[in-house]
């Protein structure tokens, strides 16, 4: 896999104040990318500078292992709050937008046109930007930045403004983009990051935390546990003064840090069985992805 | 090339949605109209509603054409100026202010484009209305005082226009530097204060772009030295180059304080 974009040592100083600290990170070409973090973690400040709107205070961007000054030709923008000048119809800016990018005159209309039908915003090219629903500016912003289709797509919390029938809509677009290019969003809903992730960039007040797949952030920080429910506290306490392994108890339940004590559920269900208390469940609980979100970001 | 007319497009179909293509214009027109026939009707006005003492009988000065060209460029100098700063003080601050500068600025485009389009199409807009208001002026104070020669009306308004172009690059330049309201009050000093300095103290001095419109005046046979008028002009062509290439600058070097 050819990277795409290098991100090295990249940092964005307001005063004192370090909105994005000395992060580096690779993008894989045709990968997507979420950017996770709470408010004011610097996700918006780290796409404004790969956007070329907000020069970084120190650090290189490569893009295709070279350095660029301006890489806006081959880039795609969505802003947060995407702003448009509520005079021009959605045609006649997703035209300008494409001109702009360096789409060829004659071909920029029919693009523009290809581009609106796509998200879905056919019926409302000739409408003017300021009558449109939230919805709807979400949809055009995501046009104008695919209109001149660039190699490396740029979303700012693509779906966090929208009802769940908007964000539905949105996700499957981007779903679909993702088979032709390259995306970097970031977003603080999880289970977004979840649907389309090649890769998970964690940051936390400027820094970035973690950086890998899904899957071995998920394994780093499952932080397995047999947990038991028991039918009543007695049994639980019954359970708690032979079990040779170390446990938590709260009430009716039990729960075994399973890598620490090195069991399994077979182990506990034996135990269980060979002394015949009575449970309600047993299960093996690994942590949510919002579990892992709540235990980087606040981590400190 | 085609970025600027796609630019040029853009700030064409925003003065006509946003109607300043027709109130500006509007209202000049209307202080070109109203000037020659004021003057022509006053003496009848404060004779019937003046409340001036029974037997007063006051010598009303005769205009000639020219004057009323005058004193309408006096109410353009002041009013006309004013309609221009704020009409024109946000075209680029209230852009990054509203964030819908974002979307044009994370493309590959060139900011001289984006300042340029945006200078040529408020200079036209400005020129045609000034124009269109001196021609309105000329039509009236032919019926209702003397027929001005053509060639002294164009000279005029040739000279005239040269202080206009100056006055937009001052507008939008600073637009491009400051916020709408540090716009405002910036233009208001350089525009109209310090047209009124050069008025006051401006002796001592005889090449200025503020003395463009009391040269201009020549065109009507007043009597002012024009033995540096020239000198103002070309003085004047390089403050709205200067000033051109301060707003690319500017526009540029500000894009990072768009609202994302």
């Amino acid at each position: 896999m050819t990277q795409l974009l290098q991100v090295h040592e990249l940092s964005k100083s307001y005063g004192s104040h370090k909105a994005v600290n000395s992060i580096t990170f690779e993008l894989g070409e045709g990968t997507s990318t979420a950017l996770i973090g709470p408010n004011g973690a610097g996700k918006t400040t780290t796409l404004s500078m790969l956007a070329g709107l907000v020069a970084p205070t120190n650090g290189s961007i490569l893009f295709r292992g070279k350095p660029k000054p301006d890489i806006r030709a081959s880039i795609g923008y969505l802003p947060q709050y995407p702003k448009f000048f509520p005079w021009l119809t959605a045609l006649e800016f997703t035209e300008m937008a494409a001109v702009l990018s360096g789409v060829e005159k004659r071909r920029a209309l029919s693009e523009a046109k290809k581009t609106l039908e796509f998200v879905g915003l056919g019926d409302s090219m000739k409408k003017r930007a300021g009558t449109f629903s939230g919805g709807m500016k979400q949809r055009l912003g995501l046009a104008q930045a695919i209109v001149h289709e660039p190699e490396l797509l740029l979303l700012d919390e693509p779906v966090s403004a929208l009802d769940p029938v908007g964000r539905r809509q949105v996700m499957n677009l981007l779903k679909e983009l993702q088979q032709k290019t390259t995306i970097l969003y970031s977003t603080h809903i999880l289970n977004d990051a979840e649907e389309m992730t090649d890769q998970l960039l964690f940051l936390r007040k400027g820094v970035l935390v973690e950086n890998g797949s899904l899957d071995s952030i998920r394994e780093k920080y499952a932080n397995p546990r047999v947990l038991i429910e028991f039918e009543s506290v007695i049994e639980a306490e019954r359970f708690t003064a032979i079990s040779p392994w170390a446990v938590r108890v709260e009430k009716k339940q039990v729960s075994i840090d399973a890598v620490e004590e090195k069991v399994g559920t077979s182990e506990v269900l034996a135990l269980l069985h060979t002394e015949s208390l009575h449970i309600r469940k047993v299960e093996l609980q690994t942590a949510s992805l919002e579990d892992i979100f709540m235990k980087v970001a606040v981590e400190e | 090339m085609s970025s600027l007319n796609a630019l040029l497009r853009k700030e064409w179909r925003e003065n006509v949605r946003n109607f300043k293509l027709y109130w500006i214009p509007i209202v000049f027109v209307i202080f070109g109209i109203l000037e020659p026939i004021t003057n022509h009707f006053l003496p009848e006005i404060m004779k019937s509603v003046g409340n001036l003492p029974e037997g007063t009988d006051f010598v009303w000065p005769k205009f000639r054409g020219e004057d009323i060209f005058v004193s309408l460029m006096g109410q353009y100098q002041i009013i006309g100026i004013l309609v221009i700063i704020l009409a024109f003080m946000g075209s680029i601050s209230g852009e990054r202010k509203t964030g819908t500068a974002t979307l044009l600025y994370v493309r590959p485009m060139s900011f001289s484009q984006y300042f340029l389009s945006k200078w040529i199409v408020v200079n036209v807009i400005v020129l045609a209305s000034v124009w269109l208001g001196f021609l309105a002026a000329w039509y009236y104070i032919r019926i209702l005082f003397n027929p001005v020669a053509a060639g002294e009306v164009f000279a005029f308004l040739g000279t005239y226009s040269l202080w206009l172009i100056f006055a937009v690059t001052v507008v939008l330049s600073l637009s491009a530097w400051m916020p709408t309201g540090g716009t405002a009050g910036l233009s208001i000093l350089i525009l109209l204060v310090f047209q009124v300095l050069d008025g006051i103290i401006g002796t001592y001095w005889t090449i200025s772009p503020w003395k463009l419109s009391t040269y201009a005046l020549n065109a009507f046979g007043a009597s002012v030295d024009q033995s540096d008028f020239w000198m103002s002009v070309g003085l004047t062509i390089i403050f709205i180059v200067l000033l051109v290439f301060f707003g690319m600058y500017m526009a540029k070097r500000n894009a990072a304080k768009t609202l994302v």
